[in-house]
């Protein structure tokens, strides 16, 4: 008996977790007529939808994109000049494109879509609410993978799968900005559309999307650094708790900060930059050390999360009793704006997660619908969250 | 008292030699239970998944096997010494990031060379320290985990390295009988679709291993030793180095392994080996390598591994979850552990009821004529009534 019973549990296990699976949506049925399809598609207005915290679900930043001139060599220039970052801060805005797709024209109606995720996180159980959103809206078939706890080799196998799945677009929030090009490379070589999402790629990749969309980690952290300098009267000295290592923000959040303040404040000094990996506790570790190490001369903390890395922040400068150490931080979390509201953050970044989710399937339909001329860079909107407007975005999305 | 004979079984009354069919289909279950998971899973996603059984989607299931499969023999080897490696993530990670960061000076056969030599060094280091200094293998590879992890961090500053030129890439993706997917015979493809030099690497390094674990002295040397390490050194075995070999070879391979995966995908990120150990281990465990040492076979984890891939694949197919994926590879690996220690359980209360001998007795005793009270001579196997009255 004991085969049949093991076996038994085994298919009962394999189809429980089958019958768990999220099913893709069926999505309304396009008509047979592409003029008709089309114009139903059309005719879909997505622009009154609203995120969980009430703002405007489809948002996006209307300036235009001018770059500054390249130099020859930009890694050849010190980390602390903003152009030794031009790679980075400016990938894809040239608009130099390979071997694109041409759009279908035929409407967004019944069109399938794949959007492969980083990892699970509340942001990005945003993001797909978001993005589900306009999908619903538009008739789109959405199904999400995630590739594990951002795994590079899971990504790498998904887009695998897409290939061999072939569906009309697929949107692609990557794991590693560097490791992705491979994977662009290899969907456009299959005749794949992608619309990359919210990590932005660095420059080699950009070729082989339609677009990205997604903030502007530099242009963010540049404004949150000017309100940074405001609160510290330009001088004094500083830290930075980086983000994750692998990803552009790891960069982004710092040099960013960097940067601007040397234009803006060259008194201001930065006395040490660690990843924490965004975990509370080792955020905690580290901050104390630096609290021990620097004493009164530390004045300020840049943190590149709102969250995790603000909880260990906070809980350092409270044990210490440093509660006047000026911090701020990349947000827009429920943590993070209710220390705003407890005056224990001083300034973060607005970033929206459900308009990140929608911005790429609304570029999507668009793009169904015969779009081409699409900008090669599509950024949400730039705000610094404070104490003043905190109330403007409650609820929290996430 | 008298105490009574025991009960005469359904075993015993049926002729000896002959198990009962259903126990020996059960044995044989139990004996390719890894292949039986295999078929039920591929069976079940077939059926269930779109998109699954296409030799495409077969390809991206080898493709995710050959990713840790040169690291999981390695592992297989050192939980066969009666050991643990749990650096073979990071050793992948170093081989990768070692082959991307150097081939633009040396080339990528000196990048290779060197990566593969670090991850032998690597286990070396290991071996030495759990075979001379008498550390525990869990702590040594833990220790050398996180120092080879945050080696790679600082020498690649916590970015990912890129391959200057995707020829190698493409070369090693690419199937070695390349046919056009849109004309070429479904059966044509299915044959040729996931021989790429990147899976054909890996199951060369997995054959390679199985030969040597049970064709060469020193293999079944690895057995004996891991199985029972005194009697092992009684037999004359050198067992510090049988230990500093496994450990050798797992670093060597998991490097290896490390490496080609970074040049097919043309990137080496911190986050290559990462989250391969909890993978690797699972289909170690599951493919039946026991955790006591001295048993197991390279071909059961690899079976194991693609067994778990297709899992992960298939509910990917039918759009599960991350979470999901996780719970479901965690109950495969549940139920195996559970059937293994009922089926240990089993098999050792029936050793202590020496049916065996039970069984053995009376066959004897039906056979041979009765004895006679008081007869002289050679002394006869003890019948039931014999016996009863030998102990009145």
């Amino acid at each position: 008996m004991t085969t049949r019973r093991t076996a038994a549990w085994a298919m009962a296990a394999m189809l429980g977790a089958i019958g768990g699976c999220r099913s893709e949506p069926a999505g309304r049925k396009a008509p047979a007529d592409r003029a008709e399809a089309l114009k139903q598609s059309l005719a879909v207005d997505v622009s009154g939808l609203k995120s969980a915290d009430t703002q405007p679900l489809i948002i996006m930043d209307e300036t235009p994109l001018q770059p500054p001139p390249r130099p020859a060599d930009p890694l050849k220039l010190p980390e602390d000049d903003p152009l030794h970052w031009y790679d980075m801060e400016y990938a894809g805005w040239r608009g130099r494109k390979v071997n694109l797709p041409r759009s279908p024209g035929d409407g967004a109606l019944g069109k399938r879509v794949i959007c492969l995720r980083h990892m699970d996180h509340p942001y990005t159980t945003a993001y797909t609410r978001g993005m589900e959103k306009v999908a619903g809206a538009c008739g789109i078939r959405l199904k999400t993978l995630t590739a594990g706890n951002a795994d590079v080799n899971i990504q790498s196998q998904q887009v695998d799968q897409v290939v061999n799945e072939r569906p009309d677009l697929v949107i692609l929030f990557p794991v590693d900005a560097t490791a992705v090009v491979p994977m662009l490379r290899k969907l456009n070589q299959a005749g794949v559309p992608i619309i990359a999402s919210n990590l932005l790629p660095v420059d080699q990749g950009m070729p082989y999307v339609l677009t990205w969309t997604g903030p502007d980690d530099w242009g963010q952290f540049r404004m949150l650094a000017r309100e940074f300098a405001k609160r510290m009267n330009h001088e004094g000295g500083y830290c930075i708790v980086r983000h994750m290592p692998g990803g552009s923000p790891f960069f982004s959040r710092t040099f960013s900060v960097v940067t601007e303040l040397k234009k803006i404040a060259p008194r201001m000094k930065c006395f040490d930059m660690q990843t924490t990996l965004l975990e509370a506790e080792k955020t905690a570790q580290v901050v104390s050390g630096w609290i021990t190490k620097y004493g009164a001369e530390l004045k300020g903390i840049v943190s590149a999360d709102d969250s995790g890395a603000q909880i260990g922040i906070n809980e350092a400068c409270r044990n210490a009793g440093r509660e006047d150490i000026i911090r701020v931080a990349a947000g827009n979390s429920k943590v993070g704006m209710d220390f705003i509201k407890a005056g224990k953050l001083h300034g973060i970044t607005y970033q929206s997660a459900e308009a990140d989710g929608a911005l790429p399937m609304k570029i999507a339909a668009d793009w169904f619908n015969g779009k081409e001329d699409l900008k090669p860079v599509y950024y949400l909107p730039k705000h610094v969250i404070t104490a003043k407007d905190v109330d403007q975005y409650m609820p929290a999305q996430w | 008292m008298t105490p009574s004979a025991p009960a005469p079984t359904r075993a015993a009354a049926r002729p000896p030699g002959r198990a009962r069919p259903f126990a020996k289909a059960a044995a044989a279950a139990y004996r390719y239970r890894v292949y039986l998971l295999c078929t039920i899973i591929f069976a079940v996603m077939g059926a269930a998944a779109p998109h699954f059984l296409t030799p495409g989607n077969f390809s991206n299931v080898l493709k995710g096997t050959s990713t840790n499969l040169p690291a999981a023999v390695g592992f297989t080897i050192v939980l066969i010494a009666g050991q643990l490696d749990l650096s073979v993530g990071s050793a992948m990670t170093m081989g990768g990031i070692l082959v991307m960061g150097l081939s633009p000076s040396l080339g990528w056969a000196g990048a290779f060379g060197v990566a593969v030599l670090c991850g032998l060094g690597l286990g070396l280091t290991n071996g030495l320290l759990v075979a001379k200094a008498r550390i525990n293998s869990f702590i040594v590879t833990l220790g050398t985990m996180i120092i080879v992890y945050n080696a790679m961090a600082i020498y690649c500053r916590g970015g990912t390295i890129p391959a200057t030129t995707f020829a190698l890439s493409d070369f090693l993706q690419r199937p070695v009988v390349d046919l056009d997917p849109r004309g070429a015979p479904p059966a044509l493809l299915w044959l040729t679709l996931w021989l790429t030099p990147r899976n054909l690497v890996s199951l060369a390094v997995m054959a390679a291993a199985a030969v040597f674990l049970r064709r060469t002295p020193a293999g079944r040397g690895l057995h004996l030793m891991g199985g029972n390490p005194q009697a092992a050194w009684y037999s004359g075995l050198h067992v510090d180095r049988y230990v500093i070999g496994a450990f050798a070879l797992s670093g060597l391979l998991a490097a290896v392994g490390g490496a080609v995966v970074a040049a097919g995908e043309a990137a080496g990120s911190l986050k290559l080996g990462e989250n391969s150990l909890m993978t690797i281990v699972a289909a170690v465990i599951i493919g039946g390598t026991s955790m006591e040492g001295g048993k197991g076979t390279v071909v059961g984890t690899t079976v194991a591994l693609v067994a778990l891939t297709a899992l992960i694949n298939g509910l990917s197919c039918l759009g599960a979850g991350h979470e999901v994926q996780l719970v479901a590879s965690g109950l495969v690996l549940a139920l195996i552990i559970l059937y293994d220690a009922y089926w240990l359980h089993r098999r050792q209360r029936r050793r202590g009821q020496r049916k065996d001998l039970l069984e053995e007795l009376q066959a004897r005793a039906a056979s041979d004529p009765p004895a006679g009270r008081g007869s002289q001579g050679a002394p006869s196997a003890p019948g039931p009534g014999r016996e009863g009255r030998s102990h009145g």
